[in-house]
């Protein structure tokens, strides 16, 4: 029901257009309810004319004329309401499907990544495709058959009454079978839907884990043995779909039976009708195609009734993914003015930062740092010990749970997410290329920047040479996952977005990890140049490719356990030398 | 197609009574008309009371035989569709898994998955309504018009008229509909690209502040969507009132004829009736098949997909020699490669050979070929020239099983499967007892993660998702070394790990007791410095080769990777 209300708001910028709807829908079940009737009619003239003379069959014929005259017009009305009415259902339709995916696309970009990060991306996608694609499947024929079903249901009542109370009383209380009969083949046949949806699923993770990495299977020569495995499990889907499949066709014949038991009912009792006088032929014509409309909605309904239902379980799911919290962005309200104003310096402290990404296992405890402006900072550690999570909580993906962390003076809390994002220039291992021109994605680093700095930029960090190469150089259209460029060409074109960018602050997270040390060589050149007098955070495994940092940190197990710079940590012969002798050492 | 039908030859008696028991039905369907005119004309009119009974019973009794015709057909239908799905996906199944590297190269996992799931279930669907529809849809409008010529000539001549306009009217719509439904599905394509390529970028748009721009672009591509969609349904909602408007001037049409030929006495009244009726059964059935149409248009194309996998021939095959002892290890002769898809070289002129427990490091910038390099000596891909040894024999002489289980591999992207640590190492050997898979444990470095898992039985998710990288990669070097393998090949499978775990990983590797003959490819120097041989590799081609300090005086590709790695002035 809530969900109905909200649909029904999205809906609500558009009711004249559904009150228009809602009435062609009235003129066209009303104007086509009214054909058999006419027919009727004619067809009684017609036995007028089998017994009349000849004199009155010229009158007869033109009676016959007119009716049928009459017919056109109402069919030609029903038809133009019909086509009308569904325009208007398809513009109202789209038009709440697209606000719908608008609203989550934004939403997308508000969301705390704690949510994205936790949540498969998949399924985000599969809210904002296909749930919203059944969602409108169901609106559209949840408008179309509905209320015309609701109509055509009581207009055929009514007129079978005016007609023949016997047949139509007949007819009220025989239809509902058609229903019990459907209800229950559904009723029994969703435990084994559910079985097959549940196999089937087993089998797809089967199909895409073992497909997916194909080649490693081959390696163990698994083959066999991932087949067995298939077999098994394909076996059990065999035996739940036939079920499956054969009982959900059940429905189809079974609800036509009904209506083939009604039919006769309506001629059983029509006949006697019309063998008493009470009935005219044509008029038992008319409850026969009225008997048979009559059942239709119905079938129609109880269809409609499960895809709504469908629709309905498909909204649900989108608004709750819409009505998920989004991140509260400053807790200060304005911070507009101060921090534009302000001359960054790149100062960062962090007092007594704590943070988990899970409340039962505390991560990063009691951390203080105190970055002056200009300073490079490493950030080194075994895999899994907090240097990303650190890089997470200065820009903010994450928020952290106590403590502070401030910038030139400011805490990053009382400043807006933008404010603080754009003080800084990010570079991360996985590299992410944007469906667009090689040009247009280098541009993503500045707003407003022209082609030439772009190129300049893209010249700086040695990118040039191989975007020269592409087919249409810098305006080669990249697909989505960068396919045809390698993992470092990849990466270069994301260092040059920051290079463009020139920012007052740099945080690479390993970005140099998919580029040979050769062409990393060059690259830091580059990056040294842009790290003068900048704040730096540098995360990488390389040993060497930091060891000119002014501050090192060693975080182990989200504590830093080491601070200072090469020569001292050396000196120290703590955990930072074991791990940099680790490289020498004869194996 | 046609080859797909070889799946359905264990149904063939099911095949043949689906159709026919839903022709039945539909021949008591077209028997109704009958039975109202006889009513009309014989029992009303002539005022017979017993006639009305007769045809009420006939009425009943029609649709219960069309019941149980009509199950039975669904019955047969049901059973040789998903039989025919299910034996299609078994022979789909080894198939794929029949593939060579390069034929999986060229085809892509993505595609593979679809043909095995989507595809397949909507060829299952398409045989199912190929069954149940094909044969009674067009049963019934010719049925239905044959009936008419049976009673009346004239009358059947307008049948004829409004069955081939409304044929053109029904399937030209269609066709447009197939057209621009074609349009939207690119169009929603889009946005779906859209969608993933923001959660997957999520950091970098965040970190550019590029959230609006992003929210904009998508608006424009959700507005060409919602265009396409209203074009679309536009047209195909425009079925309906026409046909509808066709038919009943077709039923006008018919009364007015008929009402002519009542005057003239030359038929009765219950005959319009059963026209009328006729008429109106016409319609639906029509449009059923032109949806069945759309739908095995659909069908096929999927079948022609599927079958398009059968017909990829694996470009390797097997030879049948399993060992045989000799002091070379591996021996390369002259050896290049160029992918099938590629017009350049990936390795050229390759030779080298490498003795029995040597360990050898392979070293080179990313695309130099390395791992192109190590994939040629399990086989995985075939040398476009030269020879490829494995203990004196040609690598193409083996049996697959037989070079595959000699040669242990640890690939770059670790990869672990659903079920337990134990279920995962278990393909390397599946006689291994437990001690076997504690040492193999250790030695790989991840004695702690299967610890903090709570032993070898510990869990693992789909794609070993509950694992870190560093320590899949663990992992799977464990699973590779409980195989015990003759060679063992590490493709930068260390990556991950930091320095010191790296560094007991080669002391493990060293010390294991059955003296495996080691090949190690890396980016980092540290990893390969102490190796017996070093080839270094530098765009397809070996620039270098020998031990660490010779290198670092006659190899100016292999000094400055080192240099660019160890050297004080760089930072």
């Amino acid at each position: 029901m809530k969900t109905l209300k909200r649909t029904l708001r999205y809906i609500k910028k558009q009711i004249w257009l559904m009150v228009l709807s809602m009435l062609l829908a009235a003129g066209a079940s009303i104007s086509a309810l009214f054909i058999p009737i006419m027919i009727g009619n004619a067809i009684d003239v017609i036995a007028d004319i089998e017994k009349a003379g000849a004199v009155e069959v010229v009158g007869l014929m033109f009676v016959v004329v007119v009716l049928l005259g009459k017919t056109v017009a109402a069919v030609l009305v029903s038809a133009v309401c019909q086509q009308l009415m569904s325009i208007i259902n398809n513009k109202v339709t789209y038009r709440v499907v697209r606000d719908i995916r608008n609203e989550a696309f934004s939403k997308i970009q508000k969301l705390p990544l704690k949510y994205l990060d936790s949540r498969p991306a998949g399924e985000t996608v599969s809210n904002m495709i296909s749930d919203v694609e059944q969602f409108a499947d169901g609106m559209l024929l949840g408008f179309s058959q509905f209320f015309t079903g609701v109509i055509t249901i009581f207009g055929t009542l009514g007129l079978m009454l005016s007609i023949n109370v016997r047949v139509a009383l007949l007819v009220l209380v025989l239809t509902p079978m058609s229903f019990l009969v459907a209800r229950f083949i559904s009723k029994h046949t969703y435990e084994m839907f559910k079985l097959q949806s549940v196999t089937r699923g087993e089998q797809t993770a089967l199909i895409d884990e073992i497909i997916g990495n194909e080649k490693v299977v081959k390696s163990f020569c698994h083959e066999e043995e991932a087949l067995m495995t298939f077999d098994e499990i394909n076996a059990r889907l065999k035996e739940c779909s036939q079920k499956a499949v054969f009982y959900s066709s059940l429905t189809n014949p079974c609800t036509r039976f009904v209506n083939a038991v009604v039919y006769a009912v309506v001629a059983l009792a029509g006949g006697f009708s019309v063998w008493t006088g009470a009935l005219s032929v044509g008029m038992l014509s008319t409850l026969l195609c009225y008997a048979n409309q009559y059942t239709k909605p119905f079938n129609e309904i109880t269809g409609v009734i499960t895809e709504l239902q469908n629709a309905i379980a498909c909204a649900d799911r989108i608004f709750a993914f819409l009505d998920e919290d989004t991140e509260k962005d400053s807790r200060v309200l304005d911070d507009v003015k101060d921090n534009e104003v302000h001359k960054i310096e790149g100062h960062i402290v962090m007092n007594n930062v704590r943070f988990a990404y899970d409340p039962k296992k505390p991560l990063i405890e009691d951390l203080n740092l105190d970055v002056r402006p200009g300073q490079n900072v490493a950030i080194v550690g075994p895999t899994g010990c907090g240097k990303t999570t650190l890089i997470n909580l200065l820009m903010r993906f994450y928020d952290i749970v106590d403590g502070e962390i401030i910038i030139d003076g400011k805490e990053i809390r009382d400043m807006r997410r933008h404010t603080l994002r754009s003080k800084f220039g990010m570079v991360l291992q996985d590299t992410w290329i944007k469906e667009a021109t090689v040009l247009e994605n280098i541009l993503i680093g500045k707003k407003g920047a022209t082609r030439e700095e772009a190129i300049e930029a893209a010249k700086a960090v040695h990118a040039h040479s191989f975007i020269k190469r592409l087919p249409k150089g810098y305006d080669t259209v990249l697909d989505e996952d960068g396919s045809g460029l390698s993992a470092g060409q990849k990466q270069l074109l994301c260092i040059a977005r920051v290079m463009l960018m020139q920012p007052p602050m740099l945080i690479l997270d390993e970005a140099t990890s998919n580029i040979d040390t050769r062409t990393e060589l060059i690259i830091s050149r580059a990056f040294n140049k842009l790290m003068e007098n900048r704040t730096s955070f540098v995360v990488a495994h390389r040993l060497s490719t930091i060891k000119n940092a002014d501050i090192i940190l060693v975080m182990k197990d989200g504590h830093i356990i080491e601070q200072g710079d090469h020569a001292s940590l050396i000196q120290k012969g703590g955990f930072y030398k074991q791990l940099y002798m680790s490289q020498y050492r004869q194996a | 197609m046609k080859r797909l039908l070889v799946f359905l030859k264990d149904y063939k008696k099911e095949c043949v009574l689906a159709p026919l028991f839903k022709m039945l039905e539909a021949s008591f369907e077209l028997f109704v008309p009958l039975v109202i005119a006889y009513l009309i004309d014989k029992g009303i009119v002539a005022g017979q009371k017993g006639v009305i009974l007769k045809a009420f019973a006939l009425l009943i009794a029609l649709g219960f035989i069309g019941l149980i015709a009509s199950v039975t057909a669904q019955f047969f239908s049901a059973k040789a569709a998903v039989g025919f799905a299910t034996g299609l996906r078994h022979a789909l199944f080894e198939k794929l898994l029949s593939l060579g590297f390069p034929e999986i190269d060229k085809l892509g996992t993505g595609a593979m998955i679809t043909r095995m799931t989507s595809d397949v279930n909507q060829l299952q669907n398409g045989v199912n309504m190929f069954l149940r529809l094909f044969l009674r849809s067009p049963f019934v409008v010719f049925g239905a018009m044959i009936m008419a010529f049976t009673i009346d000539f004239d009358s059947a001549l307008i049948f004829l008229v409004v069955i081939i306009a409304l044929s053109f009217v029904v399937f030209g719509l269609m066709a447009i509909n197939v057209r621009q439904v074609k349009n939207v599905q690119s169009k929603l394509e889009n946005v779906l690209i859209s969608t993933r390529e923001n959660l997957k970028g999520v950091r970098v748009i965040r970190a550019f502040c590029k959230e609006k721009e992003e929210s904009n672009e998508f608006e424009s591509e959700n507005a060409a969507l919602t265009k396409a969609l209203n074009r679309a349904g536009n047209i195909s909602a425009l079925m309906n009132p026409l046909t509808y408007v066709m038919i009943n001037c077709a039923i006008i049409l018919l009364i007015h004829t008929d009402a002519l030929k009542v005057a003239q006495g030359t038929m009765s009244q219950g005959t319009v009736v059963a026209l009328y009726n006729y008429m109106s059964q016409i319609l639906v059935e029509l449009i059923k098949l032109a949806n069945l149409i759309v739908l095995l248009n659909k069908t096929l194309a999927c079948g022609n997909r599927v079958s398009s996998v059968f017909d990829i021939e694996v470009s390797q095959t097997e030879g049948d020699k399993t060992s045989k002892d000799c002091d070379e290890a591996i021996r390369f002769e002259h050896v290049s490669l160029t992918y099938p898809e590629s017009s350049e070289e990936t390795l050229s002129d390759i030779s080298f050979c490498v003795n029995k427990g040597e360990t050898v490091g392979i070293i080179g910038g990313t695309g130099s070929g390395k791992s192109s390099l190590v994939h040629l000596i399990p086989r995985f891909y075939d040398a476009t020239n030269g020879t490829v040894y494995v203990d004196g024999i040609d690598v193409k002489e083996y049996t697959f099983e037989g070079i595959r289980k000699k040669v242990g591999i640890v690939m770059q992207k670790a990869i672990l499967f659903k079920g337990s640590i134990r279920s995962n190492m278990r393909w390397a050997n599946e006689k291994a007892s437990d001690d076997e898979y504690l040492k193999a444990v250790s030695d790989a470095q991840a004695k702690e993660v299967v610890d903090q898992k709570g032993g070898i039985d510990g869990d693992v998710e789909p794609g070993g998702k509950n694992y870190s990288g560093g320590q899949r990669q663990r992992l799977s070097i464990a699973r590779t070394l409980l195989g015990k393998p003759e060679i063992l090949i590490l493709d930068d499978s260390s990556s991950a790990l930091d320095y010191l775990t790296d560094l007991n990983l080669r002391k493990a590797i060293k010390a294991l007791e059955y003296k495996p003959t080691v090949l190690v490819v890396s980016q980092r120097t540290a990893s390969i410095m102490h190796a017996d041989k070093i080839i270094v590799l530098d765009d397809g081609h070996v620039v270098g080769m020998g031990k660490h300090d010779e290198l670092l005086k006659t190899c100016d590709v292999y000094k400055e990777i080192y240099d660019s790695q160890y050297s004080e002035e760089v930072g």
